[in-house]
């Protein structure tokens, strides 16, 4: 299993040049140039938490830098953490399945890029929170191409708005589809039937995300 | 036939609509000489419901657009809703031709959330699966790319010799495909005692079978003239698009995520990167093949050090009961396990219940976990929040990433090298939609 990048040197067989930096070489030299973004160690994991407004410097120096030497965006993906008190789990009275609860003060859709270095053989994620009632956030598109459809995607599930993609639009869901389903607002019930057990039910984009359809 | 009266306003004034009309009339009436022309989604050689809309100056392709989402089945959100065990069984419906290798990622990232390590035999049986998968994938890779360039030999053989895989498979975990046979903690069932003489029935088998297919295809002179040359990728571009596997391999760079973070202890054992320079169809031909023979040596070494034990860890907070014996009706059960459940112990009943109605919690925290599937980084970035369910998981399917060097690959080649591009792609569209 592999419990941390860092110890996993390539070998002679996998013929890669350069030696993997440590977790935390990475982590002081990503701060010594930008000093006002926090990092954290977990799982083996490093994580770069960024600004959308250092997003781009940020990626770009990890991949021109020659120690970090980052020439892959390995991928992109979205998190969505609705702001206040969020049940997902209705059935705790019954089960006694813990309560599924995220409490935050404003919501953020958070988008996380993982950047490696084949050349060096370590990578390490990036971080970066963009308020959830109306995402914004700059495209990595001209540093990365492979971030293309990674975008869209996250445009497609999470609502976020890449500025300065070519074309953004939705990829995995039907062009006319309305909402952005991975948010954890995106009201759930299944398709759009007009009405069950004599009562009228709207369809999902209209409806009540609290309401529990019977 | 042909229109060429502009709706008002809107459409472009040479835009051409065609409605079963002479070809040549519709040819004469374009401009610029530039059609757009849809192939797929449902194309016997897109490899399942992938539409690429093709833009064509005259037979030369100018531009490939891959358009997905046919086949999108929300398994990330669904796996929001379910227990972790159940995700694998979601996860191994994704890329339908490597379902090992998506629960054996998934579970991986799992395991590194709850800090357990799984039992070696575990490990090495994980190893032996996967890399057998990992032919099986292959094969069909060879089975459907020689079906759509008119080898309808190297189909059936490539689907027979499959055939042989999958029979394995099923004998282990009940199913020929979707197994969910990788589960958080190790392996929902403990191998066969002819396990091991299937394994190397098998190994006695394969190699010759690929001989075969090698004096099918490698001098054959179809095979060469439509795979040489066609759909050249290089080493920048590959890294620039995210491209990894088969692909970055036959460019010329020997990654590979076995050797680069190994997984599972296959660090143990020896094998080779194979790799091409010319980044074209052919050299991905050349290095899959080799990937296979690769393959069957690291489960050879694994059948010779393939340890005793447990199969599961032995947390009954986690632990699924792993001492079932697989049945004739192709069920596991465990008869003692029963017993002691049903007859002697109250708290052991209310354990399982437990344990199979709501799962266990995992810590809160973020993994990305990425293993190489036979399409390339095979990525789970997995966010928990401490309770029985995943946060959110997100895929990083090789299929989907390596679909967009589509267009590159395939700019100024003809129609029918399209089929090459795609076929020497490998996208599976279980994975690439998701």
């Amino acid at each position: 299993m592999s419990d941390g990048q860092t110890t996993n040197v390539p070998d002679a067989g996998h013929g890669l040049s350069g030696v993997a930096m440590s977790l935390e070489a990475i982590e002081r030299q990503v701060q010594t140039r930008f000093p006002s973004l926090a990092t954290d160690i977990a799982f083996g994991e490093l994580t770069v938490h960024a600004t959308p407004e250092t997003l781009v410097d940020l990626l770009q120096y990890c991949r021109d830098d020659q120690q970090l030497s980052c020439e892959m965006l390995a991928d992109l993906s979205g998190v969505h953490w609705p702001a206040g008190e969020h049940i997902i789990e209705r059935q705790t009275s019954t089960t006694g399945w813990p309560e599924y609860r995220v409490s935050r003060e404003r919501g953020v859709v958070e988008v996380l890029y993982v950047l490696r270095s084949m050349t060096r053989n370590h990578w390490f994620r990036v971080s970066v929170g963009t308020d959830d009632e109306e995402p914004r956030l700059p495209s990595v598109v001209d540093i990365y191409p492979t971030a293309n459809f990674h975008e869209r995607e996250v445009y497609d599930f999470f609502g976020v708005e890449f500025d300065g993609h070519p074309d953004l639009t939705r990829i995995l869901m039907p062009d006319d589809w309305v909402g952005h389903p991975h948010r954890k607002d995106y009201p759930l019930g299944g398709v759009d039937i007009p009405y069950k057990n004599d009562k009228y039910i709207p369809p999902p984009h209209e409806r009540n995300l609290r309401e529990v359809i019977r | 036939m042909t229109t060429t009266e502009p709706a008002p306003g809107d459409a472009p004034e040479n835009e051409i609509f065609v409605d079963g009309a002479d070809w040549e009339d519709v040819v004469d009436a374009v401009v610029d000489d530039t059609i757009t022309v849809n192939m797929g989604p449902q194309h016997p050689s897109t490899h399942g419901v992938l539409r690429l809309v093709l833009e064509l100056d005259g037979e030369t392709v100018l531009r490939v657009k891959p358009v997905v989402g046919y086949l999108h089945t929300g398994i990330e959100k669904n796996a929001e809703y379910r227990t972790w065990v159940q995700g694998t069984t979601f996860f191994t419906r994704m890329d339908y031709l490597a379902p090992l290798h998506n629960e054996l990622a998934f579970c991986l990232g799992t395991e590194r959330l709850l800090g357990i390590e799984v039992p070696e035999r575990a490990q090495v049986i994980r190893v032996i699966m996967t890399e057998f998968n990992r032919i099986a994938s292959h094969l069909v890779w060879l089975a459907t790319g020689g079906m759509e360039l008119g080898s309808t030999t190297m189909m059936t053989a490539g689907f027979r010799e499959r055939e042989h895989i999958l029979d394995l498979f099923e004998s282990q975990s009940g199913l020929r495909m979707n197994h969910a046979y990788i589960r958080p903690g190790g392996l929902a069932i403990d191998v066969t005692d002819d396990f091991v003489q299937r394994c190397e029935a098998l190994l006695e088998l394969l190699p010759k079978k690929i001989v075969e297919y090698e004096d099918l295809l490698l001098r054959n002179p179809i095979w060469n003239d439509r795979l040489r040359g066609i759909g050249i990728i290089d080493a920048e571009r590959c890294y620039a698009l995210g491209v990894t596997g088969p692909l970055l391999r036959a460019a010329g760079v020997p990654y590979d995520l076995r050797k680069a973070q190994p997984y599972s202890g296959i660090e143990r054992f020896d094998f080779d990167v194979p790799t091409e320079t010319a980044g074209d169809s052919f050299a991905r031909f050349l290095v899959r093949i080799e990937e296979m023979r690769q393959s069957m040596r690291i489960i050879r070494q694994a059948l010779d050090v393939l340890p005793g034990g447990p199969v599961m860890v032995e947390d009954r907070e986690i632990a699924w009961p792993s001492q079932q014996a697989l049945g004739p009706d192709g069920i596991g059960n465990d008869p003692e396990y029963i017993r002691h459940i049903m007859g002697e112990s109250m708290e052991s009943l209310i354990n399982h219940f437990k344990l199979v109605t709501q799962g266990f919690t995992v810590p809160a925290g973020q993994v990305y976990e990425a293993i190489e599937s036979p399409r390339g980084e095979l990525g789970y970035a997995i966010t928990s929040t401490g309770t029985n369910k995943p946060y959110r998981v997100h895929v990083r399917e090789p299929s989907f990433v390596n679909l967009q060097a589509a267009d590159e690959m395939s700019t100024g080649l003809m129609v029918s090298d399209i089929v090459v591009v795609v076929a020497s792609l490998d996208p599976v569209m279980g994975g690439v939609d998701r």
